[in-house]
């Protein structure tokens, strides 16, 4: 008796474990994509990282769009005109907009979003307060009629790179959040983008649900789940059983599981982010090992050739990829400069010519590279394969490697070093975005402390030139310049990779950027 | 016995402090949590106005002090990053951890007992030596492979239960929704197995060992002998007799345990993308969040004194001899 129960229990389990889960499978009205991390808050002036960013890009529209190629796209304006001295950028909205909660989007509303992410007693931290607002030299905005409105700016600035920076601004209505307390509007975004908010529940998922009769972009899925799993190994698992269509961030050692499990394929795109490792110039380095031979132009050229890039992508990131020859993108980089290749013995060719033989124990100076672990690909990795190369040239070179959290504190204020590895993000629609980092030898992202005059002063006359060939005479002179004076050791754009299920028709972007609105069944 | 509860709750008071300057000490050593709150390229005038904005300008005696004056207030301070208080963010992800916690325990508990009365009653046996060997295996094995192996296994290759993610039982039930929080239990529980066996299986494995050094401590005692030379049938006394007093020790486990197990869901809980407490301080950890890092740090610190004073109140019912003062 207690034997045919207990089997009857079993039978019955076993009959209902499949159905359930089955259940969390995504139907053909549904798009789940998983990413690493979760939003801080849902508020559009907090967005601090490309993972909230992928979530917002879809509730809120912005004027402009950054296409996958780098174009930049009307959206909720159609057009737009610049005064005669480049410093006022006047927008013509699409009419018939409204926000989610059915209120007309104006230029009054296009004004308030980013008066609102600029005002001081918001103490936004945000991108848009934090990055975009003074990287336009952000006056203050004027409403020239209900669908005209006009961004001002302390200064001129190359077009392209302008308007990426101002589609980086997501649009919402006034009344919607003028009545709302910041803690309030940070629970409840209403947005102006193709997809509406539904529910947050903390680190676990965002739903999104398509607004109808959006028609500025296309919304081919009704819901759209945003998952939050932490861990590579369980969002590889989620893919591989078909219960999330895209996930971020894939470990380059579990890209064949995914491509042999026939659900799912991985794309991989060499992404816009610059890896390099710095040599550090601030004086507060100057009795650090290495410190007076990385000054030296011959010994940062030399070292160059001494490290193998291509065989480091293929081994520890599982991928092919070009060697970097300046810290552009493609394609905006100098098309003149060849990568440099992997030569040890000319490395250390001119090691020697730069007056660093190697001791008797075969050593030429000793340095110290730091790195961090946990924030970009395989990273801790790397640091120490690049440690060996630098090393079997004669320059014995130590690892210090901190977790992440504890390397961004050092980064800011620019204490690593003597040799520092790190990635900084880039762009895919301007050299200039890119190059920005090196704005001024005291700039917040002139990690190095890279104090080239030349460099510095070709960068200042960019301000003075309007047409786009000379502009791009200049970005190609100061390249070559980076080049021959290099103040980073040269390596890869940071390689992307994505696990896309086979039931989609979807194609990840180099700027990792998660637009997944025009994705479709197949 | 009030006595000693008040002095045993003075001294939790000392201890939830001590822990709070460590923590707080900790944070802030380890660099300065401005540069998390500002983008790439902020200028350093943008870094000072953040850093001032956000407080850390002030010098630490005087953060922590300021501190400590919300605290007496119950106000533990807003996260900087989403912008709300920080204690409201512990208590939102607490059921969650608190489901997966109780879980375990139950798993760990209702296993261990038997077993280890087994492995006691039948010693030198292939039923002890056995149940030694799993409980060995259960000790050995780390949570974060155990966790990603059953994943692998159980959740993708035979598809019996769930990957990843959380159905909410105790949520909704403190919300006052008492049939929502039922309705979902059956799913929930589906979610539980496999983060719930990560992190129970070590204190599972540890507790039957327990117990079975335990009974075969009291089935040497004179008065099991006794009682089975009264005539008295094994199943009474080793229920009656041996079990009652084997307790005590498992008792005292007990209460450590839990502890023990909250502080093992961090990484079960981010295996299995549980949102619970264990990610949000891992999270607030690594952003540097210090309000939410001290509150969870002062609400963990306050749960376990409290469990361990409400043991020591228990061990005194179970053994007459201990006398609290």
């Amino acid at each position: 008796m207690f034997r045919s129960r207990l089997l009857l229990l079993v039978l019955l389990i076993g009959a209902l474990l499949p159905l359930t889960v089955a259940a969390q499978m995504p139907d053909e009205n549904t798009l789940i994509i998983a990413q690493s991390v979760d939003v801080g808050a849902l508020d559009p002036a907090s967005v601090n990282s490309r993972a909230e960013a992928n979530i917002f890009f879809h509730v809120f529209g912005t004027l402009f769009e950054i296409g996958d190629d780098g174009a930049l796209r009307p959206y909720l304006a159609k057009e737009y005109s610049v005064s005669e001295d480049g410093k006022e950028w006047t927008f013509t909205l699409n009419e018939g907009l409204t926000c989610h909660d059915g209120e007309p989007l104006t230029a009054e509303d296009v004004a308030y979003s980013f008066e609102r992410a600029a005002d001081p007693a918001n103490a936004f931290t945000g991108n848009t307060a934090g990055f975009v607002l003074p990287g336009i030299g952000y006056q203050g905005m004027r409403v020239d009629g209900d669908l005209q409105v006009t961004v001002l700016t302390d200064r001129y600035q190359t077009p392209n790179l302008r308007l990426a920076l101002i589609s980086e601004v997501y649009i919402h209505c006034k009344d919607s959040y003028s009545s709302k307390s910041l803690e309030e509007a940070g629970q409840n975004p209403i947005g102006s983008g193709p997809y509406r908010f539904v529910e947050w529940i903390p680190d676990d998922r965002i739903v999104l649900e398509a607004v109808e009769g959006y028609t500025l972009r296309p919304t081919n899925f009704k819901t759209q789940i945003w998952r939050v799993i932490p861990e590579a190994s369980t969002r590889v698992a989620e893919l591989i059983a078909g219960n999330v269509d895209v996930i971020a961030n894939v470990p380059p050692d579990q890209i064949e599981a995914i491509n042999n499990s026939g659900v799912a394929t991985v794309q991989a795109v060499a992404g816009t982010r610059r890896i390099y490792v710095g040599f550090q110039f601030g004086e507060n380095f100057k009795d650090a090992p290495g410190y007076d031979a990385l000054q030296k132009t011959e010994v940062r050229v030399a070292l160059q050739y001494a490290v193998d890039v291509p065989t480091i992508c293929q081994t520890l990131l599982g991928t092919t990829c070009k060697r970097a020859s300046s810290m552009v993108n493609p394609p905006n980089d100098n098309p003149n400069l060849e990568p440099y290749p992997y030569d040890p013995a000319k490395a250390e060719e001119l090691l020697d010519a730069a007056g660093y033989p190697r001791n008797a124990d075969g050593v030429r100076f000793e340095t110290v590279l730091m790195g961090p672990r946990g924030r970009y690909l395989n990273d801790a990795n790397v640091v120490q394969a690049i440690a060996q190369y630098l090393t079997d040239v004669g320059v014995k070179t130590t690892v210090d490697i901190r977790d992440w959290a504890e390397y961004r504190t050092l980064v800011g204020p620019k204490e690593i070093g003597p040799l520092f590895f790190l990635g900084t993000g880039g762009g895919t629609w301007s050299a200039l975005y890119d190059m920005a980092d090196l704005s001024a030898p005291n700039a917040g992202t002139n990690y190095t402390n890279w104090n080239n005059e030349e460099w510095f002063k070709l960068w200042n006359s960019l301000a003075d030139i309007r047409d786009l060939d000379q502009e791009r005479e200049v970005i190609n002179q100061m390249l070559e310049i980076f080049y021959n004076d290099p103040p980073w050791l040269l390596l890869y754009f940071q390689p992307d990779f994505y696990g896309v299920s086979n039931r989609l028709d979807w194609n990840a972007r180099r700027d990792e950027w998660i637009v997944i609105y025009n994705a479709k069944l197949k | 016995m009030g006595q000693y509860i008040v002095r045993r709750l003075l001294q939790s008071v000392i201890v939830i402090l001590g822990v709070t300057l460590l923590s707080f000490l900790t944070l802030h050593l380890a660099g300065d949590p401005t540069y998390l709150y500002v983008s790439e390229r902020a200028s350093q005038e943008e870094i000072e106005a953040t850093r001032k904005l956000l407080g850390f300008d002030r010098p630490l005696p005087v953060q922590y002090l300021s501190f400590l004056q919300g605290l007496v207030r119950g106000d533990l301070g807003m996260s900087i990053r989403s912008r709300k208080p920080a204690v409201d963010l512990v208590l939102e992800r607490l059921p969650a951890t608190l489901e997966l916690t109780l879980f375990a325990m139950i798993i760990s508990t209702t296993i261990a007992l038997p077993i280890g009365i087994l492995a006691a009653t039948k010693r030198g046996t292939g039923w002890d030596g056995g149940i030694m060997l799993l409980a060995m295996f259960g000790q050995s094995m780390p949570s974060f492979w155990l966790g990603i192996m059953l994943l692998l296994s159980v959740g993708l290759q035979l598809r019996l239960l769930p990957i990843s993610g959380h159905v909410p039982v105790l949520a909704p039930m403190l919300r006052g929704d008492i049939s929502e929080g039922l309705s979902n239990l059956p799913n929930a529980l589906r979610y539980l197995v496999m983060p719930g066996v990560t992190i129970g299986l070590f204190s599972l494995a540890r507790n039957a060992r327990l117990v079975r050094s335990s009974m075969l401590e009291v089935l040497a005692q004179d008065y099991v002998t006794t009682a089975r030379s009264k005539g008295l049938g094994e199943r009474t006394v080793i229920l009656k007799h041996a079990f009652r007093n084997a307790l005590i020790p498992v008792v005292t486990m007990l209460g450590l345990e839990f502890g023990f197990l909250l502080s093992g869901v961090v990484v079960t809980e981010t295996v299995f993308s549980w949102p619970g407490v264990g990610r949000l301080v891992t999270n607030a950890i690594t952003q540097r969040d210090i309000p939410v890092v001290q509150a969870s740090v002062v609400l963990f610190s306050f749960l376990f004194v409290s469990l361990n004073l409400l043991v020591d109140l228990i061990y005194a019912q179970l053994d007459p001899r201990i006398r609290l003062a």
